[in-house]
């Protein structure tokens, strides 16, 4: 009896943890679902301009000294930069009905993001200052990592915020406009440029936060990081179902759960197989997602 | 001499990895599965030969059937999603296959020496090709066999009813749908058919390089098999043999002194590329540019 109490703290623990870190793959895959509501197309270079934000947060961090809150802010800054410069390189002068062609786009833009990444640090993983690593709560039988928790809270003070701006702002009405019918935003006078790009910035702000955390939470930052964190995100936006920020955010904690659970039992080389795998479940049996829509068009 | 002859090989090999897409492309579905299934045929077919003790055709023949027939099982979940989506689903599947590898052992002894694919460590011990005495010129010349064959057969289905089926699908799905065309089992169709042959290159891959590891077969050789045809164009097979000659042969090879930026480049022409000629580099307009110039050379030679 014993032995099965051990054995069921240890697995809840397990989902508690990973349902704190999941906040990270839920951001980014409200990022994604961002602009997929925005412009319809998927961006796959998002997960890299998030990494890339928390690689610069490191290098300011680095370099000036500064406190560790600074670092989310620049990580935050750098990485809407350069979601603004993927959109402007890989969405911008690209016809509108050519999905594939911006995808393609971004593909290479993901490639020349970590190839720049692993130029700049020679290819070897850093440090990165994790935030309250010497805090830890316990609760009963359960412990909770100060750092977790941290990351967690950002997390939640980050949607937050973004809903907020999405559904109480002027911004968030256009965002949301030009995202259900974008000949009538038009119509009415708003630049579907300017909306788009700014979009991409803030999803980009989403991005680097949520870079900043997973390097926060993790305690290095290498590019190996970044192609999994693209796959996770793309997974989480599918499984929530695509264009749907409450079925990202469910998503991501179910997933970052999911993926503790299997590295508790199957060890952490398979960890990654599992939730890929789980993915092609969601395919067959809820091909749309948790909350998605019938989808009609490409 | 060898040096040349192994980037012939590797040109040949990228062609049916290229061709593999193409296929799919023509029904205006980008897959990044491709990889995957390329691993899927160099490892079975290297298993066969190796701890099966096979000969190197009937386990190309069989790793070609085992591919395609794991295409057509992934089609049908895969194709109940269309463009953007399946694009996720088949990375997803391209991942899960690298990382079934990265987790796959099956070590037996022959000889008083352990063979076989070892997970992280790879499979190396391929060694059909030194074993059995072919010279680099029969490697070679197979390889080359094979691509000249599965380029004849997709340029003539391309001539035939087949093909405009496939292009019908590729142009508009609903429209080829109410004349009666069974959208489904052409996509499926089509996915078989470039997981085979995907599974040969892959299988020819495996004997060429006689050493496989999970790292070859990332998200990387996917793009790299979807860039062949996107840049070569779909209007027909020689733009996708342009596009790998012109990737593997001047990028990749020809600018060996620029190091490790040649994948910056890659990742900085896809973008370019994608920004000027969103249809490829061989569209029909740049096709029927260079008919012109053509027309016009010789009309003036006559002349």
């Amino acid at each position: 009896m014993d032995d099965f109490w051990f054995e069921f703290v240890e697995i809840t623990q397990s989902v508690g943890d990973g349902f704190l870190f999941g906040s990270t793959y839920a951001l980014i895959g409200i990022g994604f679902t961002l602009i997929f509501g925005a412009m319809g197309k998927l961006n796959i270079a998002y997960a890299a301009t998030a990494i890339a934000g928390a690689y610069s947060s490191l290098a300011v961090f680095m370099l000036f000294d500064v406190s560790l809150v600074i670092i989310f802010i620049v990580s935050a800054i750098c990485s809407a930069i350069l979601g603004y410069l993927v959109y402007l390189a890989c969405f911008r002068f690209i016809p509108v009905h050519n999905h594939l062609a911006a995808l393609m786009a971004s593909v290479g833009g993901l490639f020349f993001i970590d190839e720049g990444i692993v130029h700049a640090t020679r290819g070897s993983p850093l440090n990165f200052p994790s935030m309250f690593s010497e805090a830890y709560f316990e609760v009963g039988p359960y412990g909770i990592r100060g750092d977790l928790l941290f990351v967690f809270f950002i997390g939640l003070i980050s949607t937050g915020v973004l809903l907020y701006v999405l559904f109480r702002t002027r911004l968030g009405l256009a965002t949301r406009a030009v995202a259900q019918q974008d000949v009538a935003a038009r119509l009415c006078g708003m630049s579907i440029h300017s909306t788009n790009s700014t979009t991409f910035a803030v999803a980009g702000l989403l991005g680097g936060i949520a870079g900043a955390m997973t390097a926060a939470a993790v305690g290095i930052l290498s590019p190996v990081m970044m192609l999994p964190l693209t796959i996770k995100g793309l997974i989480v936006t599918v499984i929530g179902g695509l264009g749907s920020i409450p079925g990202a955010i469910i998503a991501g904690l179910f997933v970052g759960s999911f993926e503790n659970v299997v590295m508790y039992f199957r060890g952490i080389d398979e960890r990654d197989m599992y939730v890929v795998a789980l993915l092609f479940i969601f395919l067959v049996f809820r091909p749309n997602g948790l909350f998605g829509k019938t989808i009609t068009r490409d | 001499m060898d040096y040349y002859l192994n980037l012939i090989n590797t040109i040949g090999i990228h062609t049916l990895l290229g061709l593999s897409a193409y296929v799919l492309l023509l029904t205006g579905q980008l897959s990044m599965a491709q990889a995957g299934f390329f691993a899927v045929g160099a490892y079975s077919a290297s298993v066969l030969t190796v701890i099966f003790g096979w000969s190197i055709l009937p386990a190309i023949g069989l790793a070609m059937l085992i591919t395609g027939f794991l295409a057509f099982l992934v089609g049908f979940p895969a194709l109940r999603v269309r463009g953007l989506m399946l694009v996720v689903a088949t990375l997803a599947f391209g991942e899960f296959v690298r990382l079934f590898f990265h987790n796959f052992r099956w070590r037996v002894t022959q000889d008083g020496v352990e063979v076989g694919p070892d997970g992280t460590m790879g499979f190396s011990e391929i060694r059909y090709f030194a074993e059995h005495g072919w010279t680099s010129w029969e490697v070679a010349s197979l390889i080359w066999i094979f691509v000249i064959i599965v380029m004849a057969l997709i340029w003539w289905a391309d001539q035939t009813r087949s093909g405009a089926v496939l292009r019908a699908v590729g142009e508009d799905e609903l429209a080829a749908g109410t004349v009666g065309i069974d959208v489904t089992v052409v996509k499926v169709a089509a996915m078989t058919a470039g997981g085979v042959i995907a599974g040969l290159g892959g299988s020819l891959y495996a004997h060429q390089i006689t050493m496989l590891d999970h790292h070859a077969f990332t998200v990387l050789l996917a793009t790299f098999a979807i860039a062949y045809p996107i840049l070569g164009g779909v209007s027909n097979v020689f733009g996708t043999l342009v596009a790998v000659i012109f990737i593997q042969g001047l990028l990749v090879e020809g600018l060996r002194f620029l190091g490790d930026w040649r994948m910056l480049l890659f990742g900085a022409l896809i973008v370019v590329v994608m920004n000027l000629k969103p249809r490829g580099l061989f569209d029909s307009q740049t096709l029927r540019w260079i008919k012109n110039v053509l027309r016009l050379r010789l009309s003036r030679r006559l002349s």
